[in-house]
């Protein structure tokens, strides 16, 4: 608890905002139009939390964090742009039979 | 001829104005409308039955890459049970949303970590579809 204050002090992001950040960009992902760049969000930020589960020193849990934190802000922009730009026919791994 | 064709479309105009009136409805909500737009169960949504509820969250979760569907019970937690961890279980969350059709808060998704309670709480949630 004391080293959960104490790095909650120092600025390092707490177990429910990596989550939190997690869902987020989950959500965000989904909202794409385009299956391939879907799937493709979808995928990264899977593997990217994966990726960096194990980090244990605080300067690099802060900064994979922001980093998340860019990226979902590039992802929610990017989601905007490509549903200007819909492909007019679905993708076949969009279609369910 | 001009003067038959005036008293005509006045006539007409008359006519489809008198017609038109009751048709529209008034933007000023009686009191049964409030009760029959906000209470009812065809428009506030129905609550799904516990069993079907149940066979859907273990066929989802049963989709999961991870989890050994041998090992999914109705009581199985998602941590313990399934060996899952707790981004698995955000991503088993998300796709309950995708198969219910409706969006779980994160406070309250932050709390579902076994089948038991994913059921509990998608059953006594009517938007769920």
């Amino acid at each position: 608890m004391a080293a959960a204050a104490a790095a909650a002090a120092r600025g390092v992001p707490t177990r429910s905002e990596v989550l939190s950040l997690f869902r987020s960009l989950l959500r965000t992902a989904r909202q794409f139009s385009d299956y391939n760049i879907r799937e493709y969000t979808k995928r990264r930020t899977i593997d990217g939390f994966r990726l960096n589960r194990t980090l244990s020193d605080p300067d690099s849990i802060t900064s994979a964090f922001s980093d998340g934190k860019a990226q979902l802000e590039v992802a929610k922009r990017q989601s905007i742009i490509y549903s200007l730009y819909a492909p007019k026919v679905k993708s076949i791994m969009d279609l369910k039979s | 001829m001009a003067a038959v064709g005036s008293a005509l479309l006045k006539h007409l105009r008359l006519r489809v104005q008198v017609q038109a009136v009751p048709r529209n409805p008034s933007y000023v909500l009686s009191f049964s409308e409030i009760r029959r737009r906000f209470f009812s169960e065809d428009v506030r949504g129905s609550f799904l039955d516990k069993s079907e509820v149940t066979d859907r969250v273990i066929s989802v979760v049963k989709n999961f890459q991870k989890v050994d569907p041998s090992k999914v019970t109705p009581n199985a937690n998602f941590q313990s049970d399934l060996g899952l961890d707790s981004l698995d279980t955000v991503e088993i969350v998300m796709a309950l949303e995708e198969e219910f059709g409706f969006e779980i808060p994160d406070n309250e998704a932050d709390k579902i970590n076994s089948i038991n309670l994913a059921v509990e709480f998608i059953a006594s949630h009517p938007q769920a579809k």
